[in-house]
């Protein structure tokens, strides 16, 4: 843990020897992710609500897994930029250190520029929950965290998944965003609007229904099942086969030389 | 032009080699399409109040969006000219006795269209064969195809002439990041490909239609569904041709300049 801080404090100050391109870009990126709100901004002033849910409530929904997105972009970029360190080699390098192969991948690389979407989400979040009124108490806030968490640790295992197939392929990478911005594309939304064949998908195959959608009628107070604020920690059962895939995959691996 | 044409032809042919990617980007936008449109199921099942387009409108209109995303998009940059200026490989295109700005212009063109003959049309096919309600229409009338397609192509033309612009800016800049992606962000919300334009609110769409963005995939696709006139299309088409004509103009100029104090990198 002490070497995963100390290079992600190397990062950081690599990133900064460029100030003023830092900054830049880390503005440009408010407004390219404002993209994503903008969307859901827009049609909301057509429609009044989506399946009953009202625009600050869809707004709290994606704001938690634009937190859990963001937050592994800058805290595990090395998991998600994991094809360079297979096309270039890298990754053999890591196999002969004597230590933890995951922790050195996520100490490989780290992106603080993308911290501006981590803080536009908490942002978004806040205003969201100051429109809503919710019923305050130790539970509501406690789910709350869940599902923060909840969406970090999803995210994790996801982008676990998507790096475990540049052990097979480094082609047609693209494919991968169909999981990762497909599927953060319909989370963003109550999963609960769409229809049954997609809620069961995102509940059984990428749980994200534990993340931002059975906890969220918790917390609205559409349901008072305890079972609902407690499923975001289902999440955590989704780690297990997507750390296997990984490992499973790296005994496979050959390297591409040079 | 016989040279120009050339290039158009060889960006065109090499293009149409990247087979493989073509069908993983044909996966990729067949399933975004898919999203996008429950997007709009649900929304129009909760119904709204004088809503600007009708369901099967808006389906058409984003999987329309889908199948030329690689002609109409302004993200996916050209990153071979913006390696050519930060590597300094654009001293060997400024030795070339002829106009840098046209060789550029063909270069993208052919890129562009290469990208999209290869992905639209077993992404139509398909999508018009699906049922209600992801079903793909027909055009709403023979003379609104004809239109479509006229203004289609301009648009070809018109996102051409803004894509050039980008890597010009960076001769100057000498980064493609900072304000080339403020502006190409911009210009996609603008030109309708994240939502379309009918669904903007009121002030957007009059600052929009000041703007050359929308005239790209927004005017073609709504001729398409019917959403847009004869008379107003028709009237669209102009403006798109007054943008074109605009854009290459300031192209051209701002080429000019910016190559007077251009610097080489490398060696």
């Amino acid at each position: 843990m002490k070497i995963y801080f100390k290079s992600l404090g190397m990062h950081l100050k690599g990133e900064l020897e460029y100030r003023v391109n830092f900054i830049l870009s880390f503005l440009s990126q408010i407004l390219v992710f404002f993209t994503y709100y903008f969307v859901i901004l827009a049609l909301f002033t057509k429609f009044d609500h989506i399946k009953g849910f009202t625009l600050y409530e869809v707004l709290f929904c994606f704001s938690i897994i634009q937190f859990g997105f963001s937050f592994n972009e800058v805290f595990a970029r090395g998991v998600d930029r994991f094809d360079n360190l297979i096309i270039q080699g890298g990754f053999d390098r890591l196999l002969l250190r004597p230590q933890n192969i995951v922790l050195q991948v996520l100490c490989s690389d780290s992106d603080f520029v993308k911290a501006s979407r981590l803080i536009q989400a908490i942002i978004v979040m806040i205003i969201a929950l100051c429109h809503l009124t919710i019923p305050w108490n130790f539970m509501r806030v406690f789910t709350v965290l869940l599902m923060l968490l909840s969406s970090c640790v999803i995210f994790f295992g996801i982008f676990l998944m998507a790096a475990s197939y540049c052990f097979f392929t480094v082609q047609g990478l693209e494919v991968r965003n169909v999981f990762t911005d497909g599927g953060k594309h319909m989370a963003q939304y109550p999963i609960g609007v769409f229809t049954k064949g997609f809620v069961l998908f995102f509940t059984f195959v990428i749980p994200y229904a534990f993340v931002n959608y059975y906890p969220l009628l918790y917390v609205l107070g559409r349901t008072d099942n305890l079972l609902y604020a407690f499923s975001p920690l289902l999440v955590l059962f989704y780690l297990i086969p997507c750390v296997l895939v990984f490992y499973w995959g790296m005994k496979r691996y050959a390297s591409v030389g040079s | 032009m016989k040279a120009y044409l050339t290039y158009f032809k060889l960006k065109f042919i090499s293009g149409l080699q990247y087979r493989a990617a073509a069908w993983a980007g044909i996966a990729t936008q067949f399933f975004f399409g898919f999203v996008y449109i429950m997007v709009y199921i649900a929304f129009y099942d909760s119904g709204g109040s004088n809503l600007p387009m009708q369901l099967s409108e808006v389906v058409t209109y984003l999987w329309l969006n889908q199948a030329f995303l690689a002609l109409v998009n302004q993200f996916s940059r050209d990153q071979e000219l913006f390696k050519l200026i930060k590597e300094g490989g654009i001293s060997y295109e400024l030795a070339r006795p002829k106009d840098l700005y046209f060789m550029w212009y063909f270069k993208i063109i052919g890129q562009r269209l290469a990208n999209v003959t290869l992905r639209f049309i077993p992404l139509i096919i398909v999508t018009a064969l699906l049922p209600y309600p992801f079903h793909f229409g027909l055009p709403s009338s023979f003379s609104h195809f004809l239109l479509f397609l006229l203004s289609l192509g301009m648009g070809t033309l018109l996102v051409t002439a803004l894509s050039v612009l980008y890597p010009i800016i960076t001769l100057l800049t000498m980064n493609e990041k900072g304000i080339v992606n403020l502006i190409i962000t911009l210009a996609d919300i603008l030109s309708g490909i994240v939502v379309p334009i009918p669904f903007f609110p009121i002030f957007l769409q009059k600052i929009s239609s000041f703007l050359p963005f929308q005239y790209i995939s927004d005017l073609p696709f709504r001729i398409y569904v019917g959403n847009v006139s004869i008379e107003n299309g028709l009237f669209g088409v102009v403006i798109q041709f007054i943008w074109v004509v605009l854009l290459i103009l300031f192209g051209h100029f701002l080429m000019k300049k910016n190559l007077r104090r251009v610097v080489v990198q490398g060696g």
